[in-house]
């Protein structure tokens, strides 16, 4: 870390509140609140969607009425009125712009308060392409011409329905089906927008694609959908970041992510997630219920997870990959920090069905104040999974006297010529550490965010560059207070 | 489902359950007891597979047909011999079908042991303190229907500084030819600075019927006590065991628990839950579990850290072959207060047949921060370099794989503090090869 770096991160400890607790003044078009038929009908009509995902939602909301609430996870389920949600928010004046100067001025300041200044990006020449995603509608897709230019799509899940039904169609639902799990069912059936990607044939998508979640609107569940195809021999690197203003009411997230990579392709999937988190006393914040799955389906193909948790009151969700493919890769890389009354209940699954199948996990936890943080894995080896190779490393930190940390790895082999390696530690921040830190005059907090973001490095590398400073910051921000 | 269990094991137990419970024949406060857990067991029901902790055992094949509830025969002649141990210097008490059998058993001569069936250790003091105190806390409905309707046991308590000069040899026989659902219950207090081996073995008389076996034990160590708990599993295939064994430990106590399964037993439940209820305590798990044909062996533990400054460790080698089943489960809990705990857990598992399964989930909850905890698990087979280092040196495949199998389940058998038991272990396992 250079100087210019600790400089900012000493500004930004400075500023005690909720970092991102602001909230926008844009007319909203919020529907009225409640989960019925109607209302199912009602989002796919506003999307003028065609029949057969009409079909295929309602058929998820009959499968979600029939589900029960699951009890198998390490905190108290809150108790959530599905029908006191608004399940469709969005601005009302949808803007249709060219450039950006047409965007809503209000909603661009917003972006630049969260740190990502579109017009700065644009200017720095297509390093990035956002497709922001402003509660539930996509408002803005940059560089996407340029990306057309390789033949690459990248649009919003609305946009997709309409211009390439074919490809949805085939892949909707094929990793994630709307039985999954009850919020699974919930997504599928009143799914509003979220982003669609399309890598074509042996195409190394040209830059990272990124899209930043907000949750505006108070009373709005959001319920993202997000899909990406690489098909055969293609590349391509997706950024999810996700910061929400302050609210005192808790708010829903439930989410579901699907990725499916064809034979030689690789998909890297990155989250930062910082929404918020609830005050200090553990009122408020998001609930994170999110699903993410993908599919290595072809030979030789690769998916790879990686995720900074820091923010949300419940962050419950384990990014998975069925390895399909003979001699296919899974890689999962995960930091989540809780703090005050913070639960996180997160992991992954593995499941091995191709031979010479890999797979690697990585999870590190640090558990501070009230918080409980768990890892919650499962590594599956099935009888024809030949040669299949897992390493596993799950670690937790602990601050403080009062929080948790909790392990529930599960590894199920059925397959003799397996090798499995799992290991795990659970243990406080060395006081020699700190020590010898505060000698050469590093206080204790500073000592502490250091230890911890040389702790958590081994995820850290796996991010993009600019995620990766932002990421180091946000662990920071985040253990304010938690010392001394 | 239900409308089978009804017809089976379940109704029978239902049906035999009110002459049970009969007040009068018992202490009142006793009899309160088996009531109380017979409608937790009611309630509860035999477990499916889609409860957590039952997650990989199908118990339905198991429960699904009738047994007859009482040993025909309470005075048979057992030889029991072949679970004897080379070596090893003994008090044998042997179990038939549960029942303790002074007939056949060794008395204990050293001062301050005592030795007693269940049934007549009633009135005892220590028997009112500790029975169905700790084993009863867990949700275990086999511990619920055992407090409810055990007639049979063994009651050992060691007074204040007694040594036990012998090892105590506990062999648990299967006889009979009829199918046979048999409970045995057990508890055993370690006084104050106490000390004793303590020897199981679980055989299955030639011949004798299919049977299932629900055990449950109740291991008391008062301040400073030590016990070395040996289980070996040696019995034949018709014989089922589902034991609970929970140890609730005091004060500067020290706790080891050797718990090995051999081929044979088509189907072993172990739950081994350690409580280590006060600071200063050590308890240790020690596993080998060996398994072949299409056995299916469970090992639940618990090792809960309740105080500061105690440790732990534990460790199981598992060894599976042709198509059977190896489960481990192992929890570590360090309480809140349980500030400066270590607990050490490590699985390895060795997956030598073509049809073999392991499942595992070594699970760590730590609810307080000056601790070291860690856990490992592992999975592989054979190294094929070191085989093939051993066969360039003249020694055959066979050798070459006993030898390495040795070497594996080295890390557990080197803990081993007695040395005909160590012995005798190793060469089971070379047998079950």
């Amino acid at each position: 870390m250079n100087n210019t770096n600790d400089e900012i991160l000493l500004q930004e400890l400075a500023e005690q509140e909720y970092k991102y607790g602001f909230t926008t003044d844009i007319e909203m078009d919020i529907a009225k609140k409640g989960l019925s038929e109607d209302m199912v009908r009602f989002i796919s009509a506003k999307k003028n969607e065609p029949e057969w995902l009409l079909e295929w939602r309602l058929k998820a909301l009959r499968y979600f009425h029939q589900m029960e609430l699951p009890t198998w996870q390490n905190f108290r389920h809150p108790n959530i009125d599905f029908q006191d949600i608004s399940y469709y928010a969005a601005p009302r004046k949808k803007p249709q712009v060219n450039n950006l100067d047409e965007v809503d001025p209000e909603l661009l300041s917003t972006f630049a308060k969260l740190g990502i200044p579109l017009d700065e990006q644009k200017i720095l020449a297509g390093v990035v392409a956002v497709d922001a995603v402003f509660d539930s509608v996509s408002v803005k897709t940059t560089f996407r011409e340029k990306l057309k230019e390789v033949g690459v799509i990248f649009c919003s899940f609305g946009e997709a329905v309409q211009e390439h039904p074919d490809l949805v169609k085939k892949y909707l639902g094929s990793v994630v089906p709307q039985t999954d799990n009850v919020y699974a069912a919930l997504n599928a059936a009143v799914f509003s927008d979220g982003s669609f990607v399309y890598i074509p044939k042996g195409v190394n998508c040209p830059m990272e694609l990124s899209t930043y979640f907000r949750i505006n609107a108070e009373n709005t569940g959001q319920f993202e959908r997000t899909l990406i195809i690489a098909d055969d021999g293609a590349y391509v690197s997706y950024l999810e970041g996700c910061t929400a203003p302050m609210r005192d009411e808790n708010q829903l997230h439930a989410a579901v992510v699907e990725l499916v990579a064809l034979e030689n392709a690789e998909i890297k999937y990155s989250t930062v997630q910082n929404w918020y988190p609830g005050d200090k006393n553990g009122v408020g914040g998001i609930f994170n219920f999110v699903t993410k799955r993908g599919i290595c389906k072809g030979n030789n193909s690769k998916i790879s997870w990686t995720q900074v948790e820091t923010g949300s009151a419940i962050t419950w969700k384990y990014p998975s990959v069925i390895l399909k493919g003979d001699h296919s890769v899974g890689e999962f890389y995960s930091v989540a920090l809780t703090r005050n009354y913070q639960m996180a209940d997160t992991g992954t699954k593995m499941i091995h069905l191709g031979k010479n199948t890999r797979s690697r996990i990585i999870s590190k936890g640090i558990s501070a104040g009230f918080s409980h943080n768990s890892y919650r894995g499962q590594v599956k080896i099935s009888p024809g999974a030949d040669h299949a190779r897992n390493f596993t490393q799950c670690d937790s930190l602990l601050i403080g006297d009062r929080c948790g940390a909790h392990t529930f790895p599960y590894i199920e082999t059925r397959n003799n010529s397996a090798l499995l390696e799992h290991e795990a530690t659970t243990s406080k921040i060395g006081e020699d550490q700190i020590f010898y830190l505060n000698q050469r005059g590093i206080n204790s907090e500073k000592a502490v965010g250091l230890i911890i973001n040389g702790y958590a490095k081994e995820v850290l590398n796996q991010l993009p560059m600019e995620f990766a400073v932002e990421a180091q910051k946000l662990l920071a921000i985040s253990l304010e207070g938690s010392v001394g | 489902m239900i409308t089978q269990l009804t017809t089976s094991l379940y109704n029978q137990l239902v049906m035999a359950a009110p002459d049970c419970l009969q007040p009068g024949q018992e202490p009142k406060t006793f009899t309160d007891i088996r009531s109380q857990s017979f409608r937790k067991f009611k309630q509860l029901g035999f477990p499916t597979m889609k409860l957590e902790d039952w997650k990989y055992i199908n118990l339905q094949g198991l429960v699904n047909q009738s047994y007859s509830l009482e040993d025909s025969l309470p005075g048979r002649p057992v030889a029991h011999e072949r679970a004897h141990i080379p070596g090893l210097a003994s008090y044998h008490l042997v179990m038939v079908n549960g029942a303790f059998r002074p007939d056949l058993s060794d008395s204990i001569e050293d001062s301050g042991i005592t030795v007693m069936p269940m049934a007549e250790a009633l009135d005892e003091l220590l028997f009112a303190k500790h029975f169905a105190a700790y084993a009863d806390k867990t949700d275990n409905p086999f511990v619920a229907l055992n407090t409810a309707l055990f007639q049979n046991g063994l009651f050992i308590s060691f007074d204040k500084g007694s040594v036990a000069a012998k090892a105590i040899h506990i062999i648990h026989v299967v006889a009979g030819s009829e199918s046979l659902f048999s409970q045995t219950r057990n508890l055993i207090v370690m006084g104050p600075n106490s000390s004793a081996d303590i020897v199981e073995t679980f055989i299955t008389e030639q011949g004798a019927g299919k049977s299932l076996n629900n055990l449950v034990s109740e291991v008391v160590l008062e301040e400073s006590a030590r016990m070395q708990h040996y289980i070996l599993q040696t019995a034949s295939s018709q014989s089922s065991y589902l034991t609970h064994t929970e140890i609730h430990q005091s004060k500067y106590s020290l706790y080891n628990n050797y718990n090995c399964t051999f081929p044979g037993a088509s189907f072993v439940r172990n739950n081994i839950n350690v409580r280590l209820a006060e600071a200063d305590v050590e308890g240790h798990l020690y596993g080998i579990t060996l398994t072949a044909d299409d056995q299916l062996v469970d090992n639940h533990t618990i090792v809960d850290h309740l105080k500061p400054h105690c440790e732990s460790y534990e460790w199981y080698k598992n060894i599976v072959q042709d198509a059977s089943t190896a489960v481990f489960n192992g929890k570590i809990f360090v309480r809140e207060d349980a500030q400066k705990t270590n607990a050490f857990q490590q699985n390895n598992n060795m997956l030598i047949g073509d049809k073999s399964t392991v499942y595992s989930k070594p699970q760590l909850e730590i609810f307080a921060d000056d601790v070291k905890c860690s856990h490992g698990c592992t999975i592989g087979q054979f190294n094929e370099q070191s085989l093939f280092y051993l066969r360039a040196r003249g020694i055959g495949e066979e050798q070459a794989r006993i030898l390495l199998v040795h070497a594996f389940a080295f890390d557990v058998t080197s803990r081993f503090s007695n040395e005909a038991v160590k012995n005798y272990v190793e060469r089971l396992v070379e047998e079950g090869l």
